[in-house]
């Protein structure tokens, strides 16, 4: 039993292989040039308040997933891997949308508060 | 397994088992083997729970009276403190799982150890090294914040061991943090052949909701006692409102992880109960998957409604509104256990033995603390009890009437599993009958004191209050009492008590299945599962006549 | 394991752990209990995020005010060595698992060069921040007294947010922190969209005008938050070199192979992680206001 692993455990072991890293090193570097010149334009003027901040997450979070997805191989994992990583974003987004509904609404009059 | 003596019946210890496998003192420091870790936790454990209990006893004395003449109000407000955070962060929250969890989980499963035996030795080495910074700041002279550490007073104003108690707890979190990542490894990857998911006893899955608690919950305390202790030494201000901080703040991310902490610290009581019920009853679990799922629901719950233990703080009325709505949600499943609890026990054929007084002891007391918890969940009822007696009444029966009497039953139901013998049936009844009468005498009257106005954390109060204090201490004498017996009558046990067998309850459990000490590869074979949990059907070739028959012919301890 | 008797007499593969059946049982176990890990640190540092979130929606004209004067050219700069680092660690595991110990040594000594840049990036940051006084803590600046002739109030102080660009000459006894430029702030009042919060905190209540203490406070808590998470992350960079040291030890003895080489992988998870921690930091600390002085503002 602890022998006849070597073959099927390993079969996807490669991935994508160096092109394909060389590919998302490609991506993350161009996304890194991308948000440091989006920054520098009044996206907030043109769009609605808040449009740059919201651009840059967008591209940190592109740049994450690649990172997650091909770097960390969560692509190729098991879905417990999975589970975790969105999971454990979920459980950020917890804390911070029950903290902010806190700042948020103070003195908003909602409820007499 | 185990030999027995052909006409007495009496078992015969196994030569070797994990007790013995190496008797230097170097084998039981860098042991490798849960149930030695296991061991050395419920020694340190207990350590804790009599030094909280000194704290406690000395808080009942001084109230006693009503002017503040036992101690000073400065001593009594590190007194109280101390006695929360060496009861929270050293006992209540390592006890079940560290302990039991610890000792159980590769049994239940049928495997060798725990996935990690090397973190899990970090575990305990980090709560000995939480403990001690903590220990060393309580003797240079303690903390007096609450253990609660609220700023402004904990970062500005007050000139107690903060920072050594915080690094203390800081340190011990990742303790936490590490037996909950090795749990959640272990239930996914070490199960025997066999054992499915659904066929794991409900204990286990009381711990794997608990370890993802653990995990999730423990890393935010950490950032904040850390962000407390930055600003004690820079004073920067995030917390100040004159430079623009906000004091809330600290409120929030602190009850961030301490509301799910208190469910890292009932969810493994539950576990345990739903052990006790079902067997004690020789009855297969009612709704077994409802309570399976109902400990991941309020695991997933608890993070949720935190806002309620700031409900006068200052935070908005919209959140609070949304924070009280979802405490009224969180009771549930709490709920759900109970009824299949019950429900379990309806025509089972029930042997009131010491683990089942305490099991069934838990779900009246918990019943209580739960159903007062909804009074202080409730946005408008609360603003009359909150600081008050009330609330220190309701976390007492949820954490000592539930969590505490859970712990000492599973203590007195695994006793023999883990030390092979078995204690005197006799004191264990009488001690837990003190248990339950003392503390219900200690912690009633302090509703209606909460109710009538009796503000928490003072040293003294009007004199109207005091009779209900005296019986409030009496009760607390008894409870001392209830409490002392077992470590005399268990530690007699270890030198005097009868060998125990394998399985000196009758039990279907894969526990039962293996020596009393088990080896240090807890089976001798690996087992393959092809049973149900609590399977108490005719074929599971447990005679309860049997066993009967055996307990009224050997001697009684 | 002296003291411990194993009941089994087989073939163990090399570096599997006794309490595993098999290989594959280890490398599952080991790979979920580092992202349980993973998972534990994500909450650890989203208190700080939080920490940020707030203030940030409270204060948005004084973290612009602030992130505008950190250095974003070597911010740029840092983030680029760590996306190159994170290329050299995934290439590190790929060649682990080919065997190939010349190019595993390589990818983890260039992996170690470019996490050791960053750091060394990172002093240099810091150390511009001593020295123009941006440290939150009073005390922690450098120190520069008063030239002797020299007194507190020379001129009629100009209003803070006027003479944004000129240099103010470096005075600080105390080592306190300095910020003298709240521009933005009245750049937020004229164009109406200052938060309510704001309009409390920046203010002095006696005379209705933005008061330079005040909006200095609100600066000083984002530049702690500043050093606070970029403190936190390069503690973890630190760690994080200790575990390559180590991983270039095995490397060098050639433990790794197609049969065994979870240990690279589990470390590749790790610095990944710290790279896209510093990915979220990057924006969020150093891009947030400069369209506000791009254009002119």
């Amino acid at each position: 039993m602890a022998d006849n692993h070597s073959e099927e455990h390993h079969h996807e072991e490669q991935h994508i292989g160096i092109p394909g890293y060389l590919v998302v090193f490609g991506i993350l570097v161009v996304g890194t040039i991308l948000t440091y010149t989006v920054a520098l334009n009044d996206l907030d003027s043109i769009l609605f308040h808040g449009a740059n901040t919201l651009v840059a997450l967008l591209i940190a979070f592109i740049k994450m997933s690649c990172v997650m997805l091909f770097f960390m191989h969560v692509r190729w994992s098991p879905r417990l891997v999975w589970l975790s990583a969105v999971g454990s974003f979920f459980w950020l987004a917890i804390m911070f949308a029950f903290t902010m509904q806190d700042y948020f609404t103070r003195g908003s009059g909602v409820f007499g508060g | 397994m185990q030999t027995q003596d052909e006409i007495t019946g009496e078992f015969q210890r196994p030569k070797l088992n994990y007790l013995n496998n190496g008797t230097t003192l170097k084998s039981w420091l860098l042991t490798k083997d849960h149930k030695r870790i296991a061991l050395m936790y419920l020694i340190s454990v207990s350590a804790f729970f009599m030094m909280g209990g000194i704290y406690a006893s000395i808080i009942r004395l001084e109230l006693l009276t009503p002017a503040s003449d036992l101690l000073e109000t400065g001593t009594y407000n590190k007194v109280f403190t101390q006695h929360g955070i060496l009861m929270i962060f050293f006992f209540l929250i390592p006890s079940i799982p560290a302990v039991l969890g610890n000792f159980l989980i590769p049994i239940m499963i049928g495997a060798k150890d725990l996935a990690l035996p090397r973190v899990n030795l970090l575990s305990l080495y980090l709560y000995w090294i939480g403990g001690s910074f903590a220990l060393w700041g309580l003797m240079q002279g303690g903390v007096d914040t609450g253990w609660t550490f609220y700023v402004p007073y904990s970062t500005t104003f007050s000139n107690t061991y903060v920072m050594a108690v915080g690094l203390g707890i800081f340190i011990n979190g990742f303790s936490s943090i590490l037996t909950g990542l090795n749990f959640i490894v272990t239930v996914h990857t070490m199960r025997a052949p066999g054992m499915t998911w659904f066929r794991l006893p409900l204990f286990v899955w009381a711990h794997y909701a608990v370890s993802l608690v653990m995990v999730l919950g423990t890393p935010v305390i950490a950032i904040t006692i850390l962000l407390m202790a930055l600003e004690r030494v820079a004073h920067v201000g995030i917390f100040d409102p004159s430079i623009g901080g906000d004091p809330i703040l600290f409120q929030h991310l602190f009850w961030f992880y301490s509301h799910p902490a208190v469910y890292i610290m009932v969810l493994p009581g539950m576990g345990v109960v739903s052990e006790l019920i079902s067997n004690f009853s020789r009855k297969k679990i009612f709704g077994y998957e409802f309570i399976a799922f109902s400990s991941i629901a309020i695991a997933v719950f608890g993070f949720l409604v935190w806002g309620h233990h700031m409900f006068v703080s200052g935070q908005s009325i919209y959140a609070g509104m949304v924070f009280s709505f979802l405490t009224m949600v969180v009771a549930v499943p709490s709920a759900i256990k109970m009824f299949n609890w019950t429900a379990t026990m309806y025509k089972g054929s029930i042997s009131y033995d010491t683990p089942m007084l305490y099991g069934i002891g838990f779900m009246g007391l918990f019943l209580i603390g739960g159903l007062t918890g909804l009074f202080l969940g409730a946005i408008g009822l609360t603003v009359h009890l909150t600081d008050t007696y009330f609330v220190v009444a309701h976390f007492h029966y949820v954490m000592v009437g539930g969590q505490v009497i859970a712990y000492l039953g599973g203590i007195h139901y695994w006793w023999p599993k883990i030390t092979g013998k078995m204690y005197s049936e006799f004191w264990g009844k009488i001690s837990a009958m003190l248990v339950f009468v003392g503390f219900n005498l200690t912690f009633f009257p302090q509703f209606i004191l909460g109710y009538q106005g009796m503000p928490r954390r003072y040293a003294a109060y009007p004199p109207e209050f005091q009779v209900l204090n005296i019986f409030s201490t009496a009760g607390a004498s008894v409870l001392a009492i209830g409490f002392l017996m077992p470590a005399i009558y268990l530690i007699h046990s270890l030198i005097w008590g009868k060998e125990a067998g394998p399985n000196p309850w009758m039990l279907p459990g894969l526990e039962w299945r293996t020596s009393s000490p088990p080896p240090t590869e807890n089976f001798l074979e690996p087992p393959v599962v092809t049973w149900e949990a609590y399977e108490f059907g005719e074929d599971s070739g447990l005679d309860l006549e049997e066993a009967r028959r055996r307990a009224a012919v050997a001697p009684v301890a | 394991m002296a003291t411990h008797v194993d009941t089994h007499g087989e073939y163990h593969p090399p570096g599997l752990q006794h309490q595993f059946e098999d290989m594959k049982q280890q490398e599952e176990s080991v790979s979920i209990g580092m992202w349980m890990f993973l998972v534990q640190e994500i909450m650890f540092f989203g208190g700080l995020f939080t920490v940020y979130l707030v203030f940030r929606s409270r204060f948005p004209m004084a973290f612009a005010a602030g992130s505008n004067h950190l250095n974003v050219v070597m911010g740029f700069a840092n983030t680029l060595v760590l996306i190159v680092s994170s290329l050299t660690m995934a290439l590190t595991v790929y060649y682990a698992q080919k065997g190939n110990r010349n190019m595993q040594v390589i990818l983890i000594i260039l992996t170690m060069i470019f996490g050791a840049t960053f750091l060394g990036v990172k002093v240099v940051e810091y150390k511009e921040k001593y020295d123009d006084g941006l440290v939150p803590v009073t005390g922690l600046n450098r120190k520069v007294k008063a030239s002797a002739g020299e007194e507190h109030g020379e001129e009629p102080a100009k209003p803070c947010w006027e003479g944004a660009h000129e240099e103010h000459e470096y005075i600080n006894p105390k080592g306190e922190f300095q910020w003298h430029d709240c521009s933005l702030a009245k750049k937020a009042e004229n164009e109406g969209f200052l938060t309510p919060t704001e309009k409390i905190g920046y203010y002095n209540p006696a005379s209705g005008q933005i008061d330079a203490n005040k909006f200095r406070d609100k600066v000083r808590i984002y530049f702690w938050i500043y050093f606070a998470m970029t403190g936190l992350h390069a503690l973890h960079m630190i760690v994080g070199l200790i575990l390559m040291s180590w991983l270039l030890y095995k490397a060098w003895k050639n433990t790794f192979s197609a049969e065994y080489y979870m240990p690279v992988e589990m470390s590749g998870l790790y610095w990944h992680f710290v790279d896209i921690v510093w990915i979220f930091l990057f924006p969020l600390l150093y891009l947030l206001g400069r369209h506000f002085i791009a254009h002119g503002g």
